[in-house]
C-alpha cells in the first residue's frame, strides 16, 4: 500500500519542483528583476530597447540633466495654475486677468513640452536607429498623444515629489 | 500485529476443539444478511472510486511513468506561464513609471 502513495505524492512534488525551477529560470532574465535595481524605469528602458552599457550610460546622463530642469519648470506651472484657480474663484466671466493667466499657463506648458520633446529626440538619437525610432513613436504616443493631452492634468510638481519618495 | 502461523499444529488442534456455547442474539442471521445487503447496495462515493482506481493504477509502471510525465510538464508550463505573466506586469508598471518620470503632466493620483 506504500508504493501507490509514494508514486502519487512523489508526482505532485515533482510538479512543484518543476514549477519552482521553471519560474525561477524564466524570471531571472525578465522585467521582474528590474524592480530591485536602483533606477528600475531606466533599467527597463535598457532592456526594452536593447541598449548597450555605453548607450545606457549616455541616456542616464541625459535623463539626469533633463530631470534637474524639469522640477523648476513644473513648479512654475503649478504656481501659474494656482493663480488661475484663484482668479476663477473670484469671478464668473472671462476677465482680462484670467485671459492673461491662461495665456501664460499655455506658454509654460508649451515650453515644458518643447523641452520634453527635445529630450526624447536626444534619447532616441543615442539609441540604435531602429530602436530610436521605436522609442520615439512609443514615448510621444504616451506623452503627447491625444489621450494624455487634456487640460485636466494634476499638479506637475507633485510628480517630482512622488519621484523623490 | 504479528500474523499467526496457519500451519501451527497446536493452534489447529485448539481451533478444531473450540466450540462457541454462548447463545447468539435474537434474529442474528437475519441481521447479518441485512447488513451484507446494505453494504452491497450502498453507492460508493465517486472520490473513493477515483482514489481506489488511482492507487491500483499507480502500481502499473506505465501509469506511474505517464503520471509523473504529465505532472512534470504541467509544473514546467505553469512556472513558465506564471513567470511570463509577472514579467508582463512588471514591464507595464515600469513603462508607465518611466512616462511619469519624463512627462510632468502625468502623475499617479494619490
Amino acid at each position: 500500500m506504500k508504493r501507490p502513495w509514494f508514486i502519487l505524492v512523489g508526482g505532485l512534488l515533482l510538479a512543484l519542483i518543476a514549477y519552482g525551477a521553471s519560474y525561477h529560470f524564466a524570471s531571472s532574465n525578465s522585467s521582474c528583476c528590474l524592480l530591485s535595481k536602483p533606477m528600475p524605469e531606466l533599467a527597463w528602458l535598457q532592456t526594452e530597447f536593447h541598449l548597450s552599457n555605453e548607450e545606457f550610460a549616455r541616456i542616464q546622463k541625459l535623463h539626469e540633466t533633463y530631470q534637474s530642469g524639469c522640477a523648476e519648470r513644473c513648479a512654475k506651472i503649478d504656481a501659474k495654475n494656482a493663480e488661475l484657480t484663484k482668479l476663477l474663484a473670484q469671478t464668473n466671466t472671462v476677465s482680462p486677468e484670467i485671459e492673461n493667466a491662461l495665456q501664460e499657463a499655455a506658454q509654460l506648458r508649451t515650453a515644458c513640452q518643447k523641452t520634453m520633446l527635445e529630450h526624447f529626440y536626444a534619447v532616441s538619437q543615442t539609441m540604435p536607429p531602429a530602436q530610436g525610432k521605436r522609442y520615439l513613436a512609443w514615448v510621444t504616443e504616451r506623452t503627447l498623444g491625444s489621450e494624455h493631452n487634456s487640460m485636466t492634468h494634476d499638479s506637475p510638481a507633485a510628480t517630482h515629489e512622488h519621484h523623490a519618495e | 500485529m504479528k500474523p499467526e502461523n496457519p500451519n501451527d499444529p497446536i493452534l489447529s488442534k485448539l481451533l478444531r476443539e473450540w466450540k462457541n456455547e454462548s447463545p447468539l442474539p435474537p434474529r442474528f442471521n437475519e441481521q447479518v444478511w441485512h447488513r451484507i445487503a446494505l453494504e452491497d447496495s450502498a453507492p460508493a462515493h465517486p472520490l473513493l472510486f477515483v482514489w481506489k482506481w488511482l492507487t491500483q493504477s499507480a502500481m502499473r509502471p506505465s501509469f506511474a511513468a505517464g503520471y509523473a510525465t504529465i505532472l512534470l510538464c504541467t509544473g514546467l508550463t505553469a512556472g513558465l506561464w506564471q513567470a511570463h505573466e509577472s514579467s508582463q506586469r512588471a514591464s507595464e508598471t515600469l513603462s508607465a513609471r518611466y512616462v511619469q518620470m519624463v512627462d510632468p503632466y502625468q502623475m499617479p493620483r494619490h
